[in-house]
């Protein structure tokens, strides 16, 4: 078939897809997982990547457990299970890294001038931060899982169970929302990526330990606690642990609430840094 | 009223830097519409601001009747934009990057595998399509890029250099595929450096320079009205040579071109270059060589601006 007969028998694709029933949700949902089959791809390609991504969590969680556990005071962090409170530590960990490796793609895409092609599509604005989101999600899902039979093996039992596992998994979903459009907002508003990579050197260990991720609040200096409390990670961080060493409590809802909140905030600025930042484009 | 692309007063300032004075297109249904100029007259970013890339900084521009500022989904929808620089694909291979593509212009979901396969038929990347994108060679990605900006039918194919980096084969296989499109019905709006490639392939040109439209017409019009024919003169003397044969009747127009040469515009080149040769020797005016050609593009482009197109593209 010749490319003449086929645009025959398609008549006017355009207004079939333009213009018929207003199916843009299905439109949008179609944008955000071409892009993500695109991240997917690339991902299983770059086997390194993926072999470490997958297994560096689950590392971390061996050695803070085998190396530090015997220096931490038990009475400090109210608790014994070392390695059952450091769990949700060591999820935000990973969530803050995948953020910063995970806005790469957009940096490269911006720098390499594919952004451009992309801009020039009907697609939505929102359509490549979301399918970053869907694709993390997916990425750390697996990581996260890993790392809980790693912690397992090590002794701990999530006080909540599999339905406890499950709220974790949403819980860190709630956060890479944020991390990811926070992220994908820096890579969109820097000149180069030698600015994103410092400013996000710069604010990723700052954010990480004015957060509970290894401290308790309760032991932590007044001025620090001030931080920690209004730093999204703490909320993350508090819901999980929680979940892993208490049970089911009031606190885990509030934290689930005010995550959404943040991730809601942080994707409007992304998708606003987006708009604004990539080049003079004209806006939707 | 048929006008696909209708620009007016467009214009786009970069800092203090006027890229775009103002610029007047009128470019109709089924034109295959060339813009030719040097490096840095405007093209591309004529083209970025007409894909909705670059907002205008002032003027207006319609595409398919919808407004580039306040319309550009409508205006995306209905546009194939090849980008002047190939876009990297990263691990891809050609066949998933151009189903990837053609469902980002919302294909149903169903047409897909079969669609790929036609576009990258067309440009002849069928047999590569499943190698990745990094081992295709720069001819390859580029008519990789070709294929995606086909895969919606669109009504307006904007190239941006189409056969920038490609071997003649190629360049002759996108050309080929540009008159099909066009005679498919498409209208097709092409940047380009090449005045081969616009002389063969448009029915109008317009040629910017600095940022303005120096003068736009078919190209067997622009050339018309730069004269019959061009006797093309080197020599060591030529301001000596001009003298000497400004005044004859069948010399309508001389311009100095690069090296001493001399642009002769004659009616006719058979009665003039015994009639300039033989000028040459009374005055003892040492002729190095002499051509004579019909008047091609770079003729126009010389004509209007007073100097060569490729002089000032290799110059910058
Ligand atoms: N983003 C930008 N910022 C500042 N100046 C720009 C920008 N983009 C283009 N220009 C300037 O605008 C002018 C026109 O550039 P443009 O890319 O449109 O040229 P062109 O005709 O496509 O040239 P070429 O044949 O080299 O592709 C140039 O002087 C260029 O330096
Ligand atoms: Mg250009």
């Amino acid at each position: 078939m010749t490319i003449e007969e086929v645009a025959q028998e398609e008549r006017a694709p355009v207004d079939r897809a333009g213009t018929e029933g207003g199916d843009a949700r299905g439109r949008w949902a179609q944008e955000v997982m071409a892009l993500a089959r695109r991240w997917w791809i690339e991902l299983l390609r770059e086997r390194l990547n993926l072999v470490f991504s997958i297994l560096q969590p689950a590392i971390w969680l061996v050695f803070f457990g085998a190396g530090v556990e015997r220096a931490i005071d038990a009475e400090v962090i109210g608790t014994d299970d070392y390695i059952g409170f450091m769990l949700a530590g060591v999820v935000t960990f990973t969530i803050v890294g995948n953020g910063i490796s995970g806005a790469m793609p957009l940096l490269w895409d911006k720098e390499t001038g594919y952004l451009d092609r992309l801009m020039s599509m009907p697609i939505a604005r929102s359509s490549v931060i979301v399918s970053r989101f869907v694709f993390q999600v997916a990425q750390q899902t697996v990581q996260i899982l890993l790392v809980v039979v790693v912690a397992f093996a090590l002794g701990v039992r999530i006080a909540t169970g599999p339905l406890g596992l499950a709220v974790i998994l949403l819980t860190a979903a709630l956060l890479t929302m944020s991390v990811t459009a926070a992220f994908s907002a820096l890579a969109y508003a820097v000149p180069q990526h030698g600015t994103f990579f410092a400013v996000a050197g710069f604010v990723t260990l700052p954010l990480l330990f004015m957060s509970s991720a290894f401290v308790p609040l309760e032991a932590m200096p007044l001025w620090m606690e001030v931080v920690a409390r209004v730093n999204p990670l703490t909320y993350a961080i508090e819901a999980m642990r929680t979940l892993v060493l208490d049970g089911w409590e009031a606190r885990v809802a509030t934290s689930l609430a005010l995550l959404t909140l943040a991730g809601a905030a942080c994707l409007a600025l992304g998708t606003w840094q987006f708009r604004k930042q990539t080049g003079d484009r004209t806006q939707e | 009223m048929s006008a696909v692309i209708e620009t007016l007063g467009l214009r786009k300032v970069f800092g203090d830097h006027v890229a775009i004075e103002s610029l007047d297109l009128n470019i109709e249904r089924g034109d295959v519409f060339g813009l030719l100029g040097p490096n840095g007259a405007g093209k591309t970013t004529t083209i970025r601001m007409l894909t909705t890339l670059l907002a205008p900084s002032g003027g207006a521009a319609r595409v398919c009747g919808f407004d580039v500022a306040t319309q550009p989904s409508e205006v995306r929808r209905r546009i194939g934009y090849v980008m002047q620089t190939v876009a990297y694909r990263g691990l891809l291979t050609g066949r998933e990057c151009v189903e990837i593509e053609a469902a980002l212009y919302h294909l149903p979901r169903r047409d897909i595998p079969l669609r790929a396969e036609v576009v990258l038929e067309a440009v002849g990347m069928l047999p590569h399509a499943d190698r990745r994108w990094t081992t295709y060679s720069g001819g390859m990605k580029k008519r990789l890029d070709l294929a995606c900006g086909l895969l919606h039918w669109p009504e307006v194919l904007v190239l941006d250099e189409p056969s920038l980096g490609l071997d003649v084969q190629s360049r002759h296989n996108v050309w080929g595929y540009i008159r099909d499109r066009h005679v498919g019905g498409a209208t097709v709006l092409l940047a380009t450096n090449y005045l081969d490639e616009a002389d063969r392939l448009c029915n109008k040109v317009a040629i910017i320079d600095r940022g303005s439209v120096v003068v736009q017409g078919s190209p067997s019009e622009l050339k018309r009205a730069v004269g019959a024919e061009v006797v093309q003169v080197s020599t060591g003397e030529p301001e000596r040579l001009r003298r000497a044969i400004e005044a004859e009747r069948w010399v309508k127009k001389i311009i100095a071109g690069e090296h001493g040469d001399l642009h002769v515009y004659v009616e006719d080149a058979s009665i003039a270059l015994p009639a300039v040769m033989r000028l040459g020797l009374e005055h003892g005016i040492n002729l190095k060589r002499m051509t004579y050609s019909q008047p091609s593009l770079d003729d126009v482009f010389l004509l209007h601006t007073g100097r060569e197109l490729r002089e000032v593209g290799a110059a910058s």
